[in-house]
C-alpha cells in the first residue's frame, strides 16, 4: 500500500535534489541561466561553464556514488543478514582508502601522483580489489558468513593501520598530509567528466545487474539453508552479490572518497518505511542513496564553513542511529 | 677583596658569553640563524633545514648537522646552550626543552618584514652580533626601498595563488606580503578572504585573476589542470602561470625578499629592463 | 516399488558414519535418537545442504544431477531454527515456497490454512512466538508441493493441538503419495509413524517398523532409559 507511492515519491526527491544541486552554489544563477547552460541556448559564459563544467559533473559523481554506496548496503544486509551491516564490512572502503591515500603519500615520491587524473581513483580501485580479494582468500572454502565476517574485522583493522602509518609519516609534509585527510572524509570537490566517465558507467550496470537478484535476495536474507532447499542457488548468488556489491563500493570510493552512513542508512530506513522485499527495496534504495548523498552535498555547499560531506552524513547518520537504537525491538 | 674582583672579571665574560652550541628548530629559525651566527655557534639546524623543497637555505645547510626530527630528544641530544624554536612548534616539544632547563626563544611573529626585523634584533642579541643583525636589517630595508622605487606607479596585477592544496590565501597571509611588494592585487583578498581558506570552486571564475602564482613544484602544470577550479580559468588556459621556488613562496624571514624581486621581475617585466 | 529416497553409505565426517535407507513414496517415517546423534545431520545432508561422501538418490536420480531449481520443487527442508531477521509478513514468507515455480501463488492460501496462520498472514514474523514462527517455515514447506518432505523437529515448540495437527498434516501428505521424514525428541510419538529410523552416535541403528524397532533393549541402550509399555493419555484430535 504505502509502498506502492514510494518509487513516485523516491523519484520525485531524486529529480529535486538534482534540479538543487544544479541551480544552488557559490554562484547565484538565476533558473533560467541554468537551464540555459543545460540547454546550450543563451546564458553567458560564466553560467554555461559553471554548470556544465563544475555543477553537472559534482552531480553525477554524486548519484553514481549514492547508488552505489546503498545499492551495496542493502546488499551486505542481507547477505549477511543483519540490518546493521554496511558496504564496508570486507574491507572495500578501507582497502580502497589505503590505496589511494598510498598514492597520495608515497607517490611524490615515486613520481606517480603527477601521472594523471586517473592515478588516484585506479589505485582506489586496485587497493579495495585487493582487500576483497584477501578477505574471500581469508575466509576460504566456501566463504561462510561467519568467517567472511570476521575475516572483514581483521583486514579493516589492518588496513586501517597502514592508512595511519602513511599519514603518520607524511605529517610533516602539510599539503600531503591534508590531501589525505581531505580523501579520508569523502568529498565532491573538484569532480570533473573523467570521473563521472570512470564511475557512473559501470555503476549503473552493476546496479542493473543487481536488480534481478532480488529475488533470490528475498530468500538468502532468512537463511542460506532455507534458501537453498527452496531452489535457490546459493553459492552462484553469493558469489554474485559480493562481486556486485564489491565493484559498487569500490567505484564510489574512488570517486568520492570514504562516505560512511549512506550505505548503512539508507536501506535501513527505507526498509522501515517500506518493507524488507529486495526487489523493491534495492531499486529504492538507489534512488535514496543518490537523493541522500546530493542533499548532504548541497548542505556542504550552501553552509560553506569547511564541512566534508563524510561529516554531514555522519551528522545525519549518527543521531539517526541513536534514535534507532532506542526503539523498542 | 682582590679575590672578589679576580671572580667577577672571569664571571662576567662567562656570563655574558654568546651561546656556541646553538639549535634551530625550524626553517624559518634556521635562515636567521644562518644569516646572524658565526659558523661555530651553530650545533644543529632543524630536520627540514637542507630540504629543498622547504629551505631556502638548503646549500648553506648542507655545511651543518640537522636535527633527526622535531621531537625534544633530538634538540637536546646536541646539548644546545640556546634553542630557537617558531610558534608553530608543538607545545609538549617546548614544555619538555623548558623542563629540561635550557635557554628556549620563540619567534612567534613572521607576518611582516618588520616582524622578521623585529626578529632578527632579538636572535642578534642573543647570540652577542647585534651589529650583525643591525646591518642585515639596513641591507634588505634597501632592498626592499629599490624595489619600490622600480614599481613606482605600476599598475597592479591581479594575482591569485594557485595550488593543489586545497586552500588559497587571503589577506593577512605571506602571499600577501609578497603581493603587497611585488606590484600584485590579491584578488583572494580583493573579494574578502581573510588568512588561509578553502578553495572555493565556482566563485573563482569571477574573481578575474590575471596571472597564477604557484610552487615550483614537478609537473604542477599538469597537476593543476586536473582540478577543474583552476583549469577552467582564463588565466590558467592563456597559460599565464607564474611559478616560485617552494621554499620562496612559503617563506618567513628575510629571504622573502628574493621573492619579492622574483614575483616583481616576472609582473613587471618591462621594469626590469 | 520405486523408490522415493535413497542413501548408500552416506557420511558426513565425524557427524554421520555410513548409512542406508531406502524410502519409498507414501511412507511416513519417525527419525530418532539422542542428542548429538545425527538426526539434524542426516536431513541436511539428505536435503543436500551439506558435502557428503557416499551416494543419495531422490526418486532413483543421483542428488548431483539435479538442479537447484529442480531440487526446489522435489524436496522441502525444514530446520530446527525459525529465526527471521527482517519483518516480512507472513504471507510473504510461506509465499517464498512457490520460489522455485516462478512464484506462482496457487497453493500460498491453502499452506496458510493449514497451519492456521490466516489471522497472523499480514503480521511480521518478528512479531510472532516461537511456535508460532516454526508454523510458519513448516506452511512454506507446504506450500512448495514437494513430494519429499523432510521436517526436522517441527513440533518441539508446538501446543499440543497444533502438535497434532502437523501429524495429521503429514499422513495426509503420506497418503497422497509423498515422502514424509519427521524427526522426534518424544519416542512415544514414533508409534503413529510406518518407519522408524533410530541413530545413535552418528549410525543408523534401526530401521524398520516401531514396535519391531523399539524395543526395550534398543530403547535402553541408545537412550539409556528405562521403558516400560503401559496404556496411558493419549490424545486425539476429534474426529471431523
Amino acid at each position: 500500500m504505502r509502498a506502492r507511492l514510494a518509487l513516485p515519491l523516491l523519484l520525485v526527491i531524486l529529480v529535486a535534489a538534482i534540479l538543487a544541486s544544479l541551480a544552488f552554489g557559490e554562484l547565484r544563477l538565476s533558473v533560467s541561466q541554468v537551464v540555459g547552460a543545460l540547454t546550450g541556448h543563451g546564458g553567458d559564459e560564466l553560467a554555461r561553464t559553471v554548470v556544465r563544467d563544475f555543477r553537472l559533473p559534482r552531480t553525477l559523481v554524486g548519484v553514481a556514488a549514492g547508488a552505489a554506496l546503498a545499492a551495496s548496503g542493502v546488499v551486505m544486509q542481507a547477505f549477511f543478514r543483519n540490518p546493521l551491516a554496511d558496504p564496508g564490512l570486507l574491507g572495500v572502503s578501507s582497502g580502497g582508502a589505503l590505496g589511494a591515500v598510498a598514492v597520495l603519500a608515497l607517490g611524490p615520491a615515486l613520481g606517480l601522483a603527477a601521472a594523471s587524473i586517473w592515478t588516484l581513483p585506479l589505485a582506489s580501485i586496485v587497493g579495495a580489489f585487493i582487500a576483497t580479494g584477501a578477505v574471500m582468500m581469508l575466509a576460504q572454502r566456501g566463504a561462510g558468513t561467519e568467517r567472511l565476517l570476521l575475516s572483514g574485522i581483521a583486514l579493516n583493522a589492518l588496513l586501517g593501520a597502514g592508512t595511519s602509518f602513511l599519514l603518520t609519516i607524511t605529517a610533516g609534509h602539510f599539503e600531503v598530509n591534508a590531501q589525505i585527510l581531505f580523501w579520508l572524509m569523502g568529498g565532491l570537490e573538484n569532480r570533473s567528466w573523467e570521473h563521472v566517465w570512470m564511475g557512473l558507467p559501470i555503476i549503473l550496470l552493476g546496479c542493473a545487474l543487481l536488480l534481478p537478484l532480488g529475488r533470490g535476495l528475498n530468500l538468502l536474507s532468512l537463511g542460506e539453508q532455507s534458501a537453498q532447499s527452496l531452489g535457490v542457488d546459493v553459492r552462484r548468488l553469493r558469489r554474485r552479490l559480493i562481486v556486485l556489491a564489491t565493484i559498487l563500493t569500490a567505484l564510489a570510493t574512488a570517486i568520492g572518497g570514504i562516505i560512511g552512513f549512506v550505505g548503512l542508512l539508507v536501506p535501513h530506513v527505507l526498509r522501515l518505511a517500506f518493507g524488507p522485499d529486495h526487489r523493491r527495496l534495492l531499486p529504492f534504495s538507489m534512488l535514496g542513496g543518490a537523493a541522500f548523498l546530493l542533499i548532504c552535498d548541497l548542505v556542504t555547499r550552501l553552509f560553506p564553513i569547511g564541512l566534508r560531506l563524510g561529516v554531514v552524513t555522519a551528522v545525519v547518520g549518527g543521531p539517526f542511529f541513536l534514535w534507532l537504537l532506542r526503539r523498542p525491538r | 677583596m682582590r679575590r672578589l674582583w679576580l671572580l667577577l672579571l672571569i664571571l662576567v665574560p662567562l656570563a655574558a658569553a654568546p651561546p656556541r652550541r646553538v639549535v634551530s628548530q625550524a626553517v624559518g629559525t634556521d635562515e636567521l640563524l644562518l644569516a646572524l651566527a658565526d659558523p661555530g655557534q651553530v650545533a644543529a639546524l632543524s630536520n627540514l633545514g637542507r630540504d629543498a623543497r622547504y629551505s631556502p637555505v638548503a646549500g648553506e645547510a648542507k655545511a651543518y648537522p640537522t636535527l633527526k626530527d622535531s621531537d625534544a630528544e633530538s634538540v637536546l641530544s646536541f646539548r644546545p646552550d640556546l634553542v630557537l624554536a617558531a610558534s608553530f612548534t608543538r607545545p609538549e616539544t617546548l614544555a619538555l626543552l623548558r623542563r629540561a632547563g635550557v635557554r628556549l626563544v620563540v619567534l612567534d611573529r613572521f607576518d611582516t618584514l618588520e616582524d622578521v626585523y623585529a626578529d632578527l634584533r632579538i636572535l642578534g642579541r642573543e647570540l652577542g652580533h647585534p651589529e650583525r643583525a643591525e646591518a642585515l636589517i639596513a641591507q634588505c630595508r634597501a632592498r626592499v626601498a629599490a624595489l619600490a622605487r622600480r614599481l613606482q606607479g605600476v599598475h597592479p596585477v591581479r594575482v591569485l595563488a594557485a595550488s593543489i592544496y586545497p586552500f588559497t590565501a587571503g589577506a593577512g597571509t605571506t602571499f600577501q606580503d609578497l603581493c603587497d611588494h611585488a606590484g600584485a592585487l590579491n584578488v583572494a583578498a580583493e573579494a574578502g578572504l581573510k588568512g588561509h581558506q578553502p578553495t572555493p570552486t565556482e566563485r573563482l571564475l569571477t574573481w578575474n585573476a590575471e596571472v597564477l602564482v604557484a610552487d615550483d613544484e614537478p609537473a604542477i602544470r599538469a597537476r593543476l589542470a586536473e582540478l577543474p577550479s583552476y583549469r577552467l580559468l582564463p588565466a590558467f588556459r592563456a597559460g599565464h602561470l607564474v611559478l616560485l621556488p617552494g621554499p620562496l613562496m612559503s617563506c618567513v624571514s628575510h629571504h622573502r625578499i628574493d621573492a619579492y624581486e622574483q614575483l616583481a621581475r616576472a609582473l613587471h617585466p618591462e621594469r626590469f629592463r | 516399488m520405486t523408490s522415493a529416497l535413497q542413501a548408500s553409505a552416506l557420511t558426513v565426517p565425524g557427524r554421520l558414519e555410513d548409512v542406508d535407507l531406502d524410502l519409498g513414496p507414501g511412507e511416513l517415517v519417525a527419525v530418532v535418537g539422542p542428542n548429538g546423534a545425527g538426526k539434524s545431520t542426516l536431513f541436511q545432508a539428505l536435503a543436500g545442504l551439506l558435502p557428503t561422501d557416499g551416494q543419495i538418490l531422490w526418486n532413483g536420480q543421483p542428488l548431483s544431477s539435479i538442479s537447484f531449481q529442480e531440487r526446489g520443487r522435489r524436496l522441502a527442508w525444514v530446520g530446527q531454527e525459525a529465526i527471521f531477521d527482517f519483518a516480512f509478513s507472513v504471507r510473504d514468507v510461506v509465499a517464498q515456497g512457490r520460489y522455485a515455480w516462478n512464484d506462482d501463488p496457487s497453493g500460498v492460501t491453502e499452506a496458510l490454512a493449514a497451519m492456521d496462520l490466516l489471522t497472523l498472514a499480514d503480521r511480521p514474523v518478528t512479531r510472532l512466538s516461537g511456535g508460532e514462527r516454526h508454523r510458519v517455515i513448516l506452511a512454506r514447506a507446504l506450500a512448495t508441493t514437494a513430494p519429499l518432505q523432510l521436517w526436522d523437529e517441527p513440533v518441539a515448540q508446538l501446543d499440543v493441538r497444533h502438535a497434532l495437527e502437523v501429524h495429521r498434516l503429514a499422513r495426509h501428505l503420506a497418503e497422497a503419495g509423498g515422502t514424509v521424514l519427521v524427526s522426534l525428541h518424544d519416542i512415544r510419538a514414533a508409534y503413529r509413524f510406518d518407519r522408524v529410523l533410530v541413530l545413535d552416535r552418528s549410525r543408523l541403528v534401526g530401521n524398520g517398523k516401531p514396535h519391531e524397532v523399539l524395543t526395550a533393549d534398543l530403547i535402553r541402550t541408545v537412550f539409556r532409559v528405562e521403558a516400560t509399555f503401559v496404556t496411558s493419555l493419549v490424545p486425539e484430535l476429534p474426529a471431523t
